[in-house]
C-alpha cells in the first residue's frame, strides 16, 4: 500500500431499499474488528491464568471464561459509546464475534497457571 | 503517542496488572505450601489474594480495551473519513468497473 496516500477503499454493501446502496470504509472496518480480537485474545490469557490460580476445575472454569467475555462485551460496547451506527455493522460483531475464539487459549493458561500454582 | 502496532505497545496499566497477577500467584504457591505444612485441604485462596485477582482483572480489562487503539468510524461521508489526496499513481488505475453503478452524488465542501 502507497505510503503518502489517504484514499480509502470502499467496498458496496447492499442495504434494504433498492434505490440506495451504503458504502463503507474498510480499512477501518478491519480496524476495528482488529481491535475487537485483540482485546478478546489477551482477556481470554488472562482469564485463564485467573482461572488457574483460583483453582477452577470443570464447569466452573467455563462459567468463568463465559462470565469475563460477557464483560468484555459489555466493555467494547462502553468504548464504541453503546451505538454501533458509526463503528461497526452489526451489533453482533461487538457482542458476539470473537466470542468463543478464545476459548482454547484460556484452556491452555488455564491448565497452565493450574500447573504451576497447584502441583508443581 | 507514537504511532505502533496494538501488539507492539505496552501500557504501564497492563504491566501493572499483569505483575498483580504474578504476585497473587506466588501468594497463592505459598499459600499452598502452608496447607500442606498443617494438612489441610485447599478450598480457596485466601482473601487478600482474591482481591489482589479482581483488582489484576480489572487493570487488565482496562489496559485490553485502551491499548490496542480507537475505533474508526466506517462511514464514508463522515469529517474524519474525507479522501484529501490522489493516489500518485494514477496512470496505472482503471475505471472501467462495477463502481458506475453507484448514484452520483457531487457534494463538494
Amino acid at each position: 500500500m502507497a505510503s503518502h496516500d489517504e484514499s480509502s477503499v470502499s467496498r458496496k454493501k447492499s442495504s434494504d431499499s433498492v434505490d440506495e446502496i451504503s458504502t463503507f470504509n474498510a480499512e477501518n472496518m478491519q480496524n476495528n474488528a482488529k481491535i475487537i480480537s485483540y482485546s478478546r485474545t489477551f482477556m481470554s490469557i488472562i482469564g485463564g491464568v485467573i482461572a488457574g490460580i483460583l483453582g477452577f476445575t470443570g464447569l466452573t472454569g467455563f462459567i468463568f471464561y463465559f462470565l469475563v467475555m460477557a464483560i468484555m462485551s459489555v466493555g467494547l460496547a462502553a468504548k464504541a459509546g453503546f451505538s454501533a451506527h458509526p463503528y461497526f455493522d452489526s451489533w453482533n460483531q461487538i457482542l458476539l464475534d470473537g466470542f468463543l475464539g478464545g476459548l482454547l487459549s484460556f484452556v491452555l493458561f488455564w491448565t497452565f497457571a493450574y500447573d504451576m500454582v497447584h502441583i508443581f | 503517542m507514537e504511532k505502533k502496532e496494538p501488539w507492539a505497545r505496552v501500557s504501564v496499566v497492563g504491566v501493572l496488572g499483569v505483575l498483580l497477577l504474578s504476585h497473587a500467584a506466588y501468594s497463592t504457591i505459598q499459600y499452598r505450601s502452608l496447607l500442606k505444612i498443617t494438612d489441610e485441604q485447599f478450598s480457596g485462596p485466601p482473601i487478600n489474594v482474591v482481591m489482589e485477582l479482581i483488582a489484576g482483572l480489572v487493570l487488565c480489562m482496562w489496559a485490553a480495551l485502551t491499548v490496542p487503539g480507537k475505533f474508526l468510524s466506517i462511514l464514508p461521508h463522515s469529517d474524519e473519513n474525507r479522501v484529501v489526496a490522489l493516489p500518485t499513481n494514477l496512470d496505472f488505475m482503471i475505471f472501467n468497473h462495477r463502481g458506475k453503478a453507484f448514484p452520483l452524488s457531487i457534494d463538494a465542501k
